[in-house]
């Protein structure tokens, strides 16, 4: 297939960009159904863009993804100069929205990045219209490394409150971070900035992504592969106020891991062959948790656990190698206060569930969502390790968890054909 | 010595099994049961499903309370073995993650202990171990316990020329705890039994340690002071997971200070619990068990009550009203040698008529109710009683282990047994013995090891807290059962003849009560009041669950990416 024809656009939007010529820096901004705050992220883009690059050619990029409410109005207000998509999902997806936000984002991203391409933009930052904390400094911090000529691909990392982002902690990070070789503390923190580079690779590399992996850490993984500089900008508190998010747990977990799974299935080149990991450069740095945040029963997460014990086994069974249940089964967990959960189990949890849905053994869904109660009790057991604990110490667990996930690897590769 | 590695309060999730080593089994054929024969049936225990076995007074003794009278602090009685083996059959029981407590009589010797011995000469370092008076006048205000037998509580000693103390019987002086040297004394005879590798005591008749003039001589604030200073030295010792039981047959508000601040006794008898499950089950209504939790004051949280249905003596009736006790004499002991002090010397089964379902129904409440559960050996097979053997003695007959000669408890001759194996038509060994039982789906004993193993999936049944429902129907006792976000709900139906119950479940609209022991999901709490129908003496335990979604959050939702 030919670049041209990737890179192809509806004619509406050629028409568009007929008009708005080229531009140095892009801001994309994803939207769906954020009528309610849109106008105050578009304010932000507008303030940080005369702040910190007055006089650089900007284009607002917007690809909605079928926003019925009066997003589309909301933005035209902020008075930039604008390119728009709308790119509306399937029904099924609008009805049940990812955890991210965005129904079909995979194919919106792509939109976006489709754009920014033709722009001829030097840098494109992306940024979420429901993330309502989003300050004037994060366009800078995204988009200056890479109109500096330093990195090719910038990941949000956000400040949080200490229990926040367990899912991107204790499986996320580690996971990438073993597969990829590179320690991104927030594989999927939202905002990112591509640069020319990066967005002609997004054009050229195959097999491009599909819609069910994720996009997000697709871009993450081929930019490593082709050896371009991946970096990481530590931004203030990210608040999302949204009316679509899904706060439903399993779905989200489900739609999380599934999304990396699924590229690791399809992309193994991406992955396979990476030893170790190196931090990422960033920009900015970590100031610890904000707060402690909203009280995380960890009696239930041990129960919801406890509870998977009891009636999930039979599904355990046929994704988890035996040794590994054997393991699962013997955690001691009667006691709360003494509840455990090595680090070595938990890896190999996920790698065999990884090797479990690569081999289809039992309907993919099912194999997500029965990893619910091992990702509670491993919550669990990470809360009651730190809670006596300070920001370090809550650093050190998690360097340990990264740490299993890459001497654990070799069981994932040893197994994957 | 490995050790279960569990949490220090253990006793709280424990079913403890009391049995008498002389009982239980014999391994040398001399007609009493050993160390070696208890060692040799562990595994037994193990599966039936318990954590810990209390053992009956183990030590030298002229037996002439059964080993309550003992003779010598630091020697075991040499029928039941020595003291190597007694290591090993600790060994063997932590091997298998049990544990075992024994009995250790605090108040008294028997009168053949040499500090009593030595007491009676009136001067040297024992001469003040016991409490002498020269005239038997003093402590009026104590009630004299064994009425059958004792006209007072005092004896006349003639070597010394003056008069003993004793709460029991008059060949069981009270030790003198006012006395500093028996203090120290009582505390090295534990530190010597714990360093064999014990794991606590069930400590003897604690009530009465100290006397004091116009008082009753029962639960002094000077008692609780030596209660006091034995659990300090003990948990800073032997790393606070040795347990100490206290039997104080006394109304609850008088056991509560018994748990100190969580600085006494771990566990402590309900005393008068016990009676009133027979008495609701008598009567077929809920209220004199839901009365008596109405009047149990809590405990600490590190402390736990000990229940049972019956042990090794008779069931006493001390903690009832005279029309209670005139009830429960008329209910279950109209032979008058049923009968003995202020109690009913029979066992579970003969005491329930052999009556299958209720005897499993008192055992529901044994295991659901607030508590640990003591269950007395042989009751799990629902062994009987030969109630005209003397003393208590009927309900301490051999176990019955096989359909063999002497139940396949000894193979001495049958005459040399220590008490005749029960050997009438409906409960002898013949038709009443643990391999039959073992071989038989439905049997007693395979319904009690569901029972505990369902138990063990929960420790709302230890920990939780409880609170009655009230159905309209007097005859359906139904209480939930709530640790942590667990809650189950138990309904028993304490007539023998089948029963509706109507259940407020309100709070708990959406969840799906799951049947435990079956694993089968009931219809899910709606608004409307639950509805249940109940068999003759039936239950169920539920575990209710509510369903794992958006409405009932982690904390964890928001932002968990």
């Amino acid at each position: 297939m030919a670049a041209a024809a990737l890179d192809s656009l509806p004619p509406a939007v050629e028409d568009q960009l007929q008009e708005a010529g080229t531009c140095e820096l892009a801001i994309g901004l994803l939207t769906f159904e954020n009528a309610a705050t849109v106008a105050t992220v578009t304010a932000v883009i507008r303030a940080g863009l005369e702040k910190h690059f007055a006089g650089v050619p900007v284009v607002l990029v917007n690809v909605d993804a079928g926003s019925a409410d009066a997003t589309a109005d909301r933005v035209t207000e902020a008075g930039l100069t604008m390119v728009r998509a709308r790119l509306e999902a399937p029904v099924a997806e609008r009805a049940a929205v990812p955890f991210h936000g965005v129904p079909g984002r995979g194919a919106v991203i792509r939109q976006a990045w489709a754009i920014a391409r033709r722009l001829r933009a030097r840098a494109l930052v992306l940024l979420e219209a429901d993330v309502t904390s989003v300050t004037d400094e994060w366009i800078d911090r995204l988009a200056r490394p890479v109109l500096d000529g330093v990195a090719d691909v910038v990941v949000a990392a956000h400040a949080r409150r200490r229990y926040d982002g367990t899912i991107t902690n204790l499986l996320l990070a580690p996971l990438v971070r073993a597969l990829f070789g590179r320690r991104l503390h927030q594989p999927l923190g939202g905002p990112t900035a591509l640069s020319a580079r990066a967005l002609e690779l997004t054009l050229e590399e195959q097999p491009r992504p599909s819609s069910r992996e994720s996009t997000d850490l697709w871009l993450a993984g081929a930019a490593i592969a082709e050896g371009l500089n991946v970096w990481e900008a530590w931004l203030g508190p990210r608040r999302v106020e949204s009316r679509t998010r899904t706060t439903d747990l399993p779905g989200m977990l489900a739609q999380a891991v599934g999304g990396v799974f699924t590229l690791m299935e399809r992309l193994p080149a991406l992955w396979f062959d990476a030893h170790g990991s190196v931090a990422v450069p960033a920009v900015g740095e970590s100031s610890g948790f904000l707060d402690d945040g909203p009280l995380v029963d960890v009696g239930r997460l041990v129960e919801a656990f406890q509870r998977g014990v009891r009636d999930l086994v039979p599904i355990w069974e046929s994704v988890l190698a035996p040794e590994t249940l054997g393991d699962v089964l013997s955690l001691e967990s009667d006691d709360v206060g003494r509840f455990r959960f090595p680090d070595e189990v938990w890896a190999r949890i996920v790698y065999d569930a990884a090797l479990g849905h690569h081999y289809s053994v039992i309907h993919r869904d099912h194999l997500l969502r029965a990893l619910v109660p091992l990702y509670l009790g491993r919550t669990a057991a990470f809360i009651l390790a730190t809670r006596d604990r300070d920001a370090a110490g809550d650093h050190a667990v998690l360097e340990r968890v990264g740490t299993a996930f890459e001497n654990e690897k070799p069981y994932l590769r040893d197994r994957w054909r | 010595m490995s050790k279960p590695p569990r949490a220090t309060d253990w006793y709280k999730d424990a079913i403890f099994y009391e049995v008498h080593v002389k009982a239980f089994m014999d391994s040398n054929g001399d007609g009493i049961g050993d160390f070696g024969g208890l060692t040799a049936r562990l595994d037994y225990l193990q599966e039936l499903g318990v954590d810990c076995l209390w053992l009956l007074p183990i030590y030298a003794s002229p037996l002439r309370d059964d080993g309550y009278d003992i003779a010598d602090f630091y020697t075991l009685h040499p029928a039941y073995g020595t003291v190597a083996e007694f290591r090993t059959l600790l060994e063997a029981a932590h091997a298998r993650g049990l544990r075992v407590i024994a009995d250790l009589v605090m108040n008294h010797t028997s009168d053949q202990h040499p500090w009593f011995q030595a007491s009676r000469a009136g001067e040297g370092p024992y001469a003040d171990y016991y409490v002498w008076s020269s005239t038997d006048q003093r402590y009026q205000d104590a009630r004299i316990i064994f009425v059958d037998t004792e006209k007072s509580n005092w004896t006349w000693d003639s070597r010394r020329r003056a008069y003993y103390w004793h709460r029991f019987f008059s060949h069981q002086p009270d030790l003198n705890y006012d006395n500093p040297a028996v203090r120290r004394a009582m505390l090295d005879v534990m530190r010597f039994w714990l360093d064999q590798g014990l794991d606590g005591f069930r400590c003897d008749a604690v009530p009465y340690l100290i006397e004091r003039e116009g008082t009753n001589g029962e639960n002094l604030p000077e008692t609780h002071t030596v209660l006091k200073e034995l659990r300090a030295v003990i948990d800073r010792e032997y790393g606070g997971d040795r347990v100490l039981l206290a039997e104080a047959n006394q109304w609850p508000e008088d056991v509560r200070p018994y748990f100190g601040n969580g600085d006494e006794f771990h566990m402590s008898f309900h005393f008068p619990l016990m009676p009133r499950l027979y008495l609701a089950l008598r009567l077929e209504e809920r209220l004199p068990i839901v009365d008596i939790f109405t009047h149990t004051p809590a405990i600490p949280a590190s402390c736990q009550w000990g229940l049972f249905l019956r042990n090794h003596d008779e069931l006493t009736l001390e903690m009832v009203t005279n029309e209670e006790r005139a009830f429960m004499y008329y209910a279950y002991a109209r032979d008058a040698e049923m009968k003995l002090n202020l109690g009913i010397r029979r066992r579970l089964a003969p005491l329930l008529e052999n009556d299958r379902r209720r005897i499993e129904l008192l055992n529901c409440l044994l295991l659901t109710l607030p508590g640990s559960p003591i269950i007395y050996y042989g009751d799990e097979i629902g062994m009987g009683d030969n109630i005209h053997l003397g003393d208590r003695d009927g309900v301490r007959t051999p176990m019955q282990w096989s359909r063999e000669r002497n139940a396949g408890f000894s193979t001495a001759d049958e005459e040399r047994l220590y008490l005749p194996v029960i050997g009438d038509a409906v409960y002898g060994h013949q038709a009443v013995n643990v391999m039959a039982q073992t071989r038989t789906p439905s049997s007693l004993l395979n319904t009690m090891r569901r029972l505990i193993a369902t138990r063990r999936t929960s420790a709302a049944f230890g920990r939780g807290s409880i609170d009655f429902l009230r159905p309209r129907n007097p005859r359906v006792l139904a209480y939930l059962r709530r640790y942590q976000r667990e809650v189950l709900l138990i309904v028993i139906n304490l007539a023998g003849s089948p029963q509706p119950a109507e259940l407020d479940l309100a709070e708990f609209v959406g969840a799906t009560p799951v049947e435990m022991l079956g694993s089968t999901r009931f219809p899910p709490v709606r608004e409307q009041p639950y509805f249940l129908s109940l068999g003759p003496h039936g239950f169920y335990w539920f575990r209710l669950e509510r369903a794992l979604s958006a409405d009932e959050p982690y904390g964890l939702e928001t932002s968990a990416i």
